[in-house]
């Protein structure tokens, strides 16, 4: 008697939370639905040659998270930018770079592309603020910051 | 004794012949007889340890006493076990910080804050080999290097710090 108890005890034990779990696993996902995009950052830095910069992106409206980060197009600064990794899966980041090469650019120019997973059907409103850009002697210099949505280049 | 022998003989009226139950009497004669006193005691004891109790009562008093217990301890596995939120994933362990905690990131520029120019200035000055002031090494391995460059250059770029 006590032994068949013991036995049906373990086994309810053992295979409730089993159960449970394997329930859990064959609900459907109701969730909302999700598209990955670029977002192409450029700085414009007039006529003076961008050798540092710094600036930060969140989200204005609607939802997205930050899945990775890639250098820009040229070649100053190619490389993948620095940033908080803690960043990715946020919706928030500061994303900065330097060269202390010669070859710098001018004008305007692709620094970074953001690519995030937008969830729902909202698109979002990106804010975008440089925080500082900087010549090849490191001193500040007026720029102006924007970003191009989609998957051109 | 004597009167359940009496009893039970009106009760079976066995129609012994007086021989063989004088040979009976004879071979079962008692040859220390047992008081009356102490007989009627014995029967008295056995009388009162049965009177009163009904067959099986016991053991089911003790078997719902039992049940009663596995039962609530069945239900309290149940309960513990549903209780346990299964489905809830665990918490994704918090990103690396790259070494970052513990490091002091300096305001190299001395402009009131560490961002990526600080980290272009101490790159500018390793790459010029500039005399290089030791308190610049930031992780502290006993160099000044590009190491220490990034170090800086995480610093700024930390969300902890917030800017906008």
């Amino acid at each position: 008697m006590s032994k068949i108890f013991v036995i049906i005890l373990t086994s309810v034990s053992v295979m409730v939370p089993v159960l449970a779990r394997q329930s859990a696993q064959d609900e459907p996902v109701d969730g909302p639905k999700t598209r990955f995009s670029p977002l192409h950052i450029d700085i414009d830095s007039g006529h003076r040659s961008l050798a540092a910069y710094q600036f930060e992106l969140k989200a204005a409206t609607g939802r997205f998270k930050i899945v990775g980060v890639e250098g820009g197009r040229h070649k100053a600064f190619e490389e993948a930018p620095y940033y908080d990794p803690a960043a990715l899966a946020k919706d928030r980041i500061i994303i900065a770079a330097f060269n202390t090469g010669r070859d710098l650019p001018k004008e305007r120019t692709r620094i970074a592309t953001v690519h995030l997973q937008i969830i729902g059907e909202v698109e979002p409103e990106y804010e975008l603020k440089l925080i500082v850009a900087a010549d090849k002697e490191g001193k500040e210099i007026p720029a102006k910051i924007s970003y191009e949505k989609g998957e051109s280049k | 004794m004597t009167e359940r022998k009496q009893h039970f003989d009106g009760d079976l009226d066995l129609h012994v012949s007086p021989t063989l139950s004088k040979d009976l009497s004879a071979l079962f004669e008692t040859k220390h007889p047992v008081p009356t006193e102490v007989d009627r005691m014995i029967s008295d004891r056995i009388h009162g340890h049965f009177v009163g109790i009904k067959p099986m009562e016991g053991k089911r008093r003790r078997f719902h006493w039992v049940a009663l217990w596995k039962v609530a301890a069945a239900a309290a596995v149940v309960i513990f076990a549903f209780s346990l939120d299964l489905t809830k994933k665990p918490e994704p362990v918090p990103h690396r910080r790259l070494a970052l905690d513990g490091i002091r990131a300096n305001d190299i520029d001395l402009n009131g804050r560490v961002d990526i120019l600080d980290a272009f200035t101490l790159a500018r000055q390793i790459e010029n080999a500039d005399h290089i002031a030791t308190k610049w090494d930031m992780n502290g391995d006993g160099r000044v290097d590009h190491s220490d460059v990034d170090v800086v250059a995480l610093a700024a770029v930390r969300l902890e710090k917030g800017v906008l």
